[in-house]
């Protein structure tokens, strides 16, 4: 049962807003976290059979599955080295009242391209690796999110399940023999990663900063914005994702924030896929 | 399809299934109820290999309006598949297929939801296959009436099924994906164990009258397992509630 | 004949009883036999069979008070959100404006004057505005326990946090306090209550929790000191 996430009008109510504020400003939230503590994260993998790669992930009570399919098809032109991945994400409405049946809306097109530029930008994949045939036969990777339960920020488990599907994915393995493309029976590879992103989203309420905000929360928040990191700790994509004014002097807090924040996801990533880096 | 049956065997010499079944047993089941926190009832159900969440949402305003009814509430149904629960991916949006379910799935669930105590207002019941793996209608079904109970809609009963089908000449409860492809014939059926009814029949295939008569009562066997197993998992899901410490 | 125990959870479909005059609440008619129309707790009230349900809908009936949220103010009537599904009017003379200056996103406490056909309407003259605390939700079945008989739970509540609560039949339920130490521990307390509703000893339990969180609180603010 959630407040926020079923009132069909979702203008904020007023005094959660000045209360949460308020608590921000004694070091503490409604759901009794410190401003920058995550909800717990868990994360499951191979959960999907018949999916190539596949991963359930929970954040407090946001849960994400993401599968992965993979086929051979051709090259873009302008890419003829390099396979190719897609990303796709529904927001499921049994996950939320708030999410209605139909068409991937703004919101759902915008949490696939938040995670498909993580991906991207960071050169995640090393593509080159995806070839079979150069400028004719490649790998494609389908990256399907599907958001099972909203209860708030599903921009980072949808991050961190991405790329937990993807490392633990098998590609089956398929080869050119004279002229034509055949499956290696029983082969398989791994997804050849170079680098592990995770996002962090962190809301703004006036002078204050808060990492991975509940509904209420992000009801509440003046703006948010979702930062991607590398394992290097670059940062490899930006979304500003609500109205509202973010100061240009609180942006080195939101990068030192964020960097630290992802740090700690992606150690949760790599020990629950068994990626030594 | 012929030929390919041939190659396949869908019955071994000592009469067992492609999963090692004999035919009228069912595949390992698990049920649970209450498993997703922002919908007001909710299921996850798994036979076999297949898996299904199933949430509800409601009684709620109706949108648009003009489909209220004076009377009573009404009720929607989505079913619906992962892109990834299938061997060939299945592309994003609702497919023909989808759309039928989905209403067979609905018309089956208002035969026990006491839709008159909630006039103008509108029930949500959506099926969300992640793994298909055969039998998805009536796992979803299964998992929908329990998801409906779980959020406390007044309800006769709870609805159980699963699916009789005919593979190399022999009747077989609870079909598997191979079977269904390569066999002769699929019967999904959903019943009201209290009342001993169908809500839910379909046929795929052929066959014979005599057949048919054996292959429900396989179906209604089967059944009274299912639904037993239904109500262990919602007095589960309360018995938590009432006594976790 | 009875077929039930009350202290065990009864599902749809279970026979209760086989005198149809016993029908009550949460139950059902067929063939001349009482059956469970949802999963709650059977009990026998007044010479009839009822389901005490553990979960579900907020039915709203007049006389229940509602904790809502304003979601629309117009010339001569208010809209108030009552926890997302349904939607109650508050009405006020046209030239008079909004009783207490009501404004979009505002939280009221209000009794329900009709509940029917026409919609769910409330009473202007009893109408709280609430400016200060926080706002949570819960199952609206599990509302009744949170009051207690005779108001004793939310009584204990009070007692132990120093917290005043505004209680909606409808589920929703605003928690204030001098300091967010007594809120989060009301707020945790009645959580207990909505996980734990029909379980023997509540009470008591729900004192003790209390009584160690003013301990812990107490804790938390000596290590707090040392940190700082």
């Amino acid at each position: 049962m959630s407040l926020s996430t079923k009132s069909p009008k979702t203008s904020p109510i007023k005094i959660m807003q000045n209360r949460i504020y308020e608590l921000l400003k004694q070091g503490k939230r409604i759901d009794g976290r410190a401003p920058h503590e995550v909800r717990p994260v868990s994360i499951s993998t191979s959960v999907i059979e018949k999916a190539d790669g596949s991963a359930m992930v929970s954040m407090g009570g946001t849960k994400i599955l993401t599968g992965i399919k993979v086929e051979t098809g051709t090259p873009y032109s302008d890419r003829p080295n390099e396979g190719v991945f897609t990303v796709n994400a529904e927001l499921l409405p049994l996950a939320s009242a708030s999410f209605e049946p139909g068409p991937p809306d703004e919101r759902a097109v915008e949490l696939a391209r938040i995670v498909d530029r993580c991906i991207r930008e960071s050169r995640a994949i090393d593509l080159e690796k995806l070839v079979i045939t150069e400028g004719e036969k490649v790998y494609m990777l389908y990256i399907d999110i599907y958001v099972l339960d909203y209860d708030g920020n599903y921009f980072d488990p949808a991050v961190l399940s991405a790329v937990a599907a993807l490392a633990t994915c098998k590609i089956p393995r398929y080869e050119m023999r004279n002229g034509k493309l055949e499956r290696v029976e029983g082969e398989s590879m791994k997804t050849p990663i170079r680098t592990i992103p995770v996002s962090v989203m962190i809301g703004v309420i006036q002078d204050r900063l808060l990492v991975d905000p509940s509904p209420m929360e992000e009801r509440a928040l003046d703006t948010s914005v979702i930062l991607g990191y590398d394992s290097d700790s670059n940062i490899v994509s930006i979304q500003k994702n609500t109205p509202g004014l973010l100061s240009l002097n609180m942006m080195e807090q939101i990068i030192e924030l964020g960097s630290k924040k992802a740090e700690e996801l992606r150690s949760i990533l790599v020990e629950a896929v068994g990626l030594g880096s | 399809m012929m030929t390919e049956s041939k190659e396949i065997k869908l019955i071994d010499e000592e009469g067992r299934r492609v999963d090692g079944r004999r035919p009228d047993e069912l595949r390992p089941i698990r049920i649970e109820a209450g498993v997703l926190e922002k919908s007001d009832g909710s299921a996850y159900i798994e036979v076999g290999r297949t898996k299904i969440f199933a949430a509800v949402f409601g009684p709620r305003e109706v949108h648009p309006k003009h489909l209220e009814l004076p009377d009573r509430a009404v009720l929607n149904c989505r079913y619906h598949m992962a892109s990834f629960s299938v061997d060939e991916r299945k592309p994003l949006g609702m497919t023909r297929r989808e759309i039928e379910l989905s209403k067979v799935l609905r018309e089956a669930l208002e035969t026990v939801v006491f839709l008159e105590e909630f006039p103008r207002t509108m029930i949500d019941v959506f099926v969300e296959v992640i793994q298909a793996d055969g039998g998805t209608r009536t796992a979803g079904i299964t998992a929908a009436s329990l998801a409906l109970a779980d959020a406390g809609i007044p309800m006769s009963d709870l609805i159980a099924a699963t699916a009789v089908g005919k593979v190399a000449g022999t009747l077989v409860l609870d079909i598997n994906d191979i079977e269904d492809k390569y066999g002769e014939a699929d019967m999904p059926v959903a019943m009201t164990p209290r009342r001993n009814s169908i809500v839910l029949l379909q046929l795929n295939g052929r066959m014979t009258s005599e057949e048919l008569k054996k292959a429900l009562e396989m179906a209604s066997q089967g059944i009274k397992k299912i639904y037993q197993l239904q109500i262990e998992a919602l007095k589960k899901r309360y018995s938590v509630v009432s006594l976790e410490e | 004949m009875y077929y039930f125990n009350e202290k065990e959870i009864v599902v749809p479909g279970q026979l209760l009883a086989d005198d149809p005059k016993k029908s009550g609440p949460g139950t059902y008619v067929l063939g001349g036999k009482v059956y469970a129309a949802q999963a709650g707790l059977p009990k026998l009230r007044d010479g009839v069979v009822v389901v005490i349900p553990l979960k579900g809908p907020y039915k709203p009936e007049a006389g229940d008070w509602i904790v809502g949220v304003v979601t629309d103010v117009k010339p001569s009537s208010i809209e108030v959100d009552l926890g997302g599904y349904l939607t109650a009017v508050l009405k006020y003379p046209e030239r008079q404006g909004p009783p207490q200056g009501l404004t979009v996103g505002d939280v009221i406490y209000a009794r329900v004057k009709s509940s029917n056909i026409r919609g769910i309407f409330l009473e202007s003259e009893e109408m709280k505005k609430l400016t200060n605390g926080i706002i949570i939700s819960m199952t609206p079945a599990r509302i009744p326990r949170l009051i207690g008989r005779k108001g004793s739970m939310i009584a204990l509540l009070k007692k132990e946090t120093g917290c005043n609560f505004w209680v909606g039949r409808n589920g929703l339920i605003v928690v204030s306090g001098k300091s967010s130490e007594g809120e989060f521990a009301a707020i945790s307390a009645i959580r207990v209550v909505e996980k734990e509703a029909h379980s023997q000893g509540l009470t008591d339990r729900v004192a003790a929790l209390l009584k160690s969180a003013k301990g812990r609180n107490h804790d938390d603010r000596e290590q707090g000191d040392k940190a700082n």
